[in-house]
């Protein structure tokens, strides 16, 4: 292909988005929104990602061994533990420990520990805190630990974990339905904006066979136009994401602390590598049927 | 240069329109083709272009048999061509310049090329003052003038006409005739489908008439036949 027919290809692209008005800018609406949608999912999944993974971080095992256990059991407790394929980490945590950082925790009101300093007056046990090499398992292998010999109670924070895993995969997978219907419908708009171009041309599409032109020739104005309307329509949404994220960024910064989010930049350098070629994609796959179904050169 | 050997078309399974047809014409003749209403002129003219296939028989262009051509090389055989109907078929958008320039920005002529070709035809056919009006503007001989031009900028071998004077006036009508005369005088083989008699009567060039699917006479210097 010529640089120069490249020209003429843009120029008619443009000349048939102009002339087709309201349904050139509800073709790039449609996709704005679709990718405006998609953006958004990925912006808060990459967030709740990062929270998760903090939380990940924190999710762990505590195993309180039985009192009464001996040293045997507590030995082969102990290379049990060492030897589970999902257990990556094994901590000794031994009941004075436990206390000294009871007592850390509770800091001023460290007084209402006042007699049970004395080891044999500890009421506290020792244990174990475990990770698991996938966060995801950890119930799992919480269940298989609980029947351990030697093995109290098994406490690992579920109630917050797993709602939260369960919580994440759920928007995926809404997210993914939503998009799916909203691709369609993109693809849709797109290939009948490009009908209505084929429609308004078809004298000059006439002509061209007429006088020689070749089918793809005549195929790539219609091909661009799609591409365009693909690229415009994901354009928009990037710079919306960015302006908005940047936006939501600062208001969380200033009133809620804890919450770390990824900086605006890095969100948008994600967002355009998604949106854009899935902008200039659903163009192409919409003016592609178009071009099929009704140029029928 | 066109060879028509026993060509047969019928549309769907029973609308025979063509039978038997065989036909020769050499480089540099003007032929008319004449015949009632539905004989079958724009068929053969649209056979010809290789825009629709015959049911039995072939027709040599150039020594190539056009009924084999493949769907890509359709194009480039029509590049050769040049194609003029009754209702002008200009783009209403564009400007006289710009609608005969477009049959050869699309077949990737350079602008360069285009910009010295363009103002040349235009004055072969008269409208070199009228290059910037639009088609809207134009009288009707006018615009089949620029028809005319548009068929002829790319200096095929052959130019068809089917029916170029049919929404003109008679002396309209003589004038695009003698436009097409001579540009068969300057060496382009001219085949017209008409129903002009006079004009076929003034012109004494070879016609063909085709009637009940045939050819029933093709004569050197003949006249419109009032048989019908
Ligand atoms: N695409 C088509 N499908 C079916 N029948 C067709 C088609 N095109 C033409 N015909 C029929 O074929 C016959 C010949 O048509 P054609 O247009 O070749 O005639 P013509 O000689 O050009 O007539 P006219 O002088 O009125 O232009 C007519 O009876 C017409 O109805
Ligand atoms: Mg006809």
């Amino acid at each position: 292909m010529h640089i120069k027919s490249l020209f003429y290809f843009f120029k008619e692209a443009l000349r048939g988005i102009v002339r087709n008005g309201w349904m050139s800018i509800a073709s790039m609406g449609v996709v704005s929104i679709t990718l405006l949608i998609l953006g958004s999912f990925v912006v808060l999944s990459f967030n709740v990602d990062l929270v998760t993974h903090d939380l990940k971080e924190d999710v762990q095992i505590v195993l309180y061994i039985d009192e009464k256990a001996n040293e045997g059991t507590r030995a082969v407790l102990h290379s049990k533990l060492v030897a589970h394929p999902q257990v990556s980490e094994v901590r000794f945590v031994d009941k004075e420990e436990a206390m000294g950082r009871l007592k850390e925790k509770l800091g001023d009101r460290s007084r209402l520990l006042e007699g049970y300093e004395k080891p044999e007056d500890n009421p506290l046990r020792d244990s174990y805190e475990l990770r698991t090499s996938i966060p995801e398992e950890i119930s799992a292998v919480a269940a298989q630990i609980e029947s351990y010999p030697g093995v109290a109670e098994v406490d690992y924070g579920s109630g917050v974990v797993e709602p939260l895993f369960q919580f994440t995969g759920l928007v995926r997978w809404i997210g993914l339905a939503f998009m799916a219907g909203l691709a369609v419908t993109t693809v849709f708009l797109i290939a009948h904006t490009i009908r209505l171009t084929v429609y308004v041309r078809r004298k000059e599409i006439m002509i061209m066979k007429y006088v020689g032109a070749t089918d793809w020739f005549i195929r790539w104005p219609f091909l661009f136009e799609g591409l365009i309307l693909g690229l415009i329509g994901a354009v928009i949404p990037v710079i919306v994401i960015f302006y908005g994220y940047q936006a939501a960024a600062l208001w969380m910064r200033s009133n809620i602390y804890f919450v770390s989010l990824l900086p605006p930049e890095k969100i948008v350098e994600k967002v355009v590598k998604i949106l854009l070629p899935l902008g200039v994609a659903l163009g192409i796959v919409g003016s592609t049927i178009s071009v099929r179904r009704f140029l029928r050169v | 240069m066109i060879e028509i050997h026993h060509l047969y078309k019928k549309y769907g399974s029973d609308v025979h329109v063509l039978e038997d047809i065989n036909l020769t014409i050499d480089r540099g003749e003007f032929v008319f083709v004449v015949g009632s209403s539905g004989a079958g002129k724009s068929t053969l003219l649209k056979l010809l272009l290789r825009e629709i296939l015959p049911t039995k028989g072939f027709i040599k262009v150039f020594g190539r048999d056009i009924t084999r051509l493949r769907k890509r090389e359709i194009p480039y055989f029509r590049r050769n061509i040049g194609m003029i109907f009754q209702d002008f078929r200009l783009l209403e958008d564009r400007n006289v310049f710009e609608n005969v320039a477009f049959s050869l920005r699309v077949i990737g002529v350079s602008t360069r090329e285009i910009n010295k070709r363009v103002p040349l035809t235009l004055k072969l056919v008269g409208l070199q003052d009228k290059a910037l009006k639009n088609p809207g503007e134009l009288s009707g001989g006018e615009q089949q003038r620029v028809c005319v031009a548009r068929a002829i900028v790319n200096r095929p071998a052959v130019v068809l006409a089917d029916e170029p004077t049919g929404n003109l006036d008679p002396n309209t009508s003589m004038e695009i005739m003698k436009l097409l005369h001579d540009i068969n005088v300057r060496g382009t083989t001219v085949i017209v489908a008409t129903h002009a008699k006079e004009l076929v009567d003034y012109f004494q060039k070879r016609v063909v008439v085709l009637e009940g699917n045939r050819v029933i006479s093709d004569r050197e210097r003949g006249v419109y036949l009032n048989a019908y």
